[in-house]
């Protein structure tokens, strides 16, 4: 039997937490949003032609795992990343992780978690928790999307572990392990803001970034026409369900990425990086309330003012302040 | 963000758990809290479960009739797509379309009917069946 003194700490997006959390245990503490910030996790993407729960997908983040790769590449720690085929050789590796005394994180997914809030138990492949120990075929799991300590069973576990369809898990496991002596966040914060700003206003594609969040406002206005009322509400209610729940502490990561702005501008001195936190706090709140007026649309409550149209125009006005943001994120200097 | 649990859901299980969401307060700064969804979250959540809940009845009455294979229900039970069915069982998306008639269902060997009926976490018996 084993069980690691790991500390729960519940979390507003899974593997941004996660990465905190296990950083957190080896000694370097860096709060949730920070790590969220130098993985830059913040993102968007509108993917037509991928669907899922039968509704495009639209995507607020990274892809799975790179918040973790990012985060522990730039502040110089070691990690060990690992993929499985077989079952067996996964829990194996687990068990001998945990028996040399590292806390593991593993990407699951959510249909089989049987922990999980009932509401969320769709197919979702990119959820991420941790394992802090084992004993006798019951495995001790700290998720950071529930309040409480949770407790796992084998069968459960490889069950979650090899998951299968869309961006399936694999057993994917990994942990960090030697963390260097002296960690200064300055340069990694810096490139994190670049790699995000660029990610956001510097790729010249249409679905990703601002550009994409014009996209789907231009495709919303065409959606009653082309999809009938009833699944328009539909494709509508998938936007904000990935916005609000899937993994988000709420309005798309924009409030903890504000979160982060603000704590970058105390560590690295520089006022204007406050400002544009504020910005970005208004942007959220924008988000938000795009993500109210949908939902009363959803509800079939809708009026004249919370047409399709009407929505389209609050995501460009979105858009026009996230761009103004990045623009200005974009110019942050490397020393 | 509220305080008291499950106020509007149609199921008792939903909106149990408590969990941490930031925010942006008035006077510009950014908070964390712990408290249950907000309403235009639980609107969408039931939604979805409205849409999943209709396909399941509606594949259940086809059944019934003898429209199409248990292997619809079971699919709309589980809220997979025949792509998704595919990638979980490791049979082809046109076979998988095929075996959604009862036809080609009664004529299924155990093997592939063991390979849906691991997917789906049922036996065999019930797999053939639906109440």
């Amino acid at each position: 039997m084993i069980k690691l003194d790991f500390e729960h700490r519940q979390a507003g997006h899974c593997e941004s937490g996660v990465t905190s959390n296990l950083l957190h245990y080896h000694g370097l503490t860096i709060s949730e949003p920070m790590a969220f910030g130098i993985g830059s996790g913040l993102f968007f993407s509108y993917l037509p032609f991928l669907k899922m729960q039968h509704a495009p997908v639209t995507s607020f983040r990274v892809w799975p795992g790179m918040v973790f790769d990012r985060t522990t590449k730039l502040l110089g720690v070691k990690t060990h990343i690992q993929r499985f085929r077989k079952p067996e050789e996964a829990m194996k590796a687990l068990n001998e992780a945990l028996d040399q005394g590292f806390p593991v994180g593993l990407q699951v997914g959510t249909f089989h978690l049987p922990f999980f809030p009932p509401e969320y138990r769709m197919h979702y492949n990119m959820h991420n928790m941790v394992v802090y120990g084992y004993d006798n075929g019951t495995y001790f799991v700290s998720d950071t999307v529930v309040e409480k300590r949770a407790e796992i069973s084998y069968q459960d576990l490889v069950r979650v572990r090899f998951a299968k369809g869309a961006f399936a898990p694999c057993g994917r496991m990994y942990y960090p392990y030697q963390i260097p002596k002296n960690v200064d966040v300055t340069p990694a914060i810096i490139r994190g803001i670049h790699k995000t700003a660029n990610n956001m206003v510097g790729v010249p594609f249409p679905l990703i970034g601002t550009k994409g969040i014009r996209y789907l406002s231009g495709q919303m206005r065409k959606w009653p026409k082309k999809l009938g009322e009833e699944k328009a509400a539909y494709y509508l209610g998938q936007v904000l369900r990935m916005e609000e729940e899937i993994g988000t502490a709420g309005a798309g990561f924009r409030y903890i990425y504000g979160a982060f702005l603000n704590e970058a501008g105390d560590i690295l001195k520089q006022d204007w990086l406050k400002e544009v936190s504020l910005e970005m706090g208004e942007a959220a709140t924008s988000w938000r309330a795009f993500s109210y007026k949908g939902s009363r649309n959803c509800k079939k409550r809708g009026k004249a003012e919370e047409s399709y149209d009407f929505l389209a125009d609050m995501l460009i006005d979105c858009a026009d302040k996230e761009e103004k943001i990045f623009r200005k994120l974009s110019k942050i200097k490397f020393y | 963000m509220e305080k008291e649990a499950n106020p509007v859901y149609k199921n008792q299980a939903y909106g149990q758990f408590r969990e941490l969401f930031y925010s942006y307060g008035a006077d510009g700064k950014f908070e964390k809290n712990v408290g249950f969804h907000g309403e235009s979250t639980r609107v969408t959540l039931q939604q979805a479960w409205d849409l999943f809940n209709d396909r399941i009845e509606e594949a259940r009455q086809k059944v019934k009739a003898g429209l199409a294979s248990p292997i619809l229900y079971y699919m709309e039970k589980t809220l997979v797509t025949p792509l998704d069915l595919s990638m979980h069982t490791g049979i082809m998306v046109w076979r998988v379309k095929r075996h959604l008639k009862p036809k080609v269902f009664k004529r299924l060997n155990e093997k592939t009917l063991k390979r849906y009926a691991e997917v789906f976490n049922t036996t065999l018996e019930q797999l053939k069946n639906v109440d």
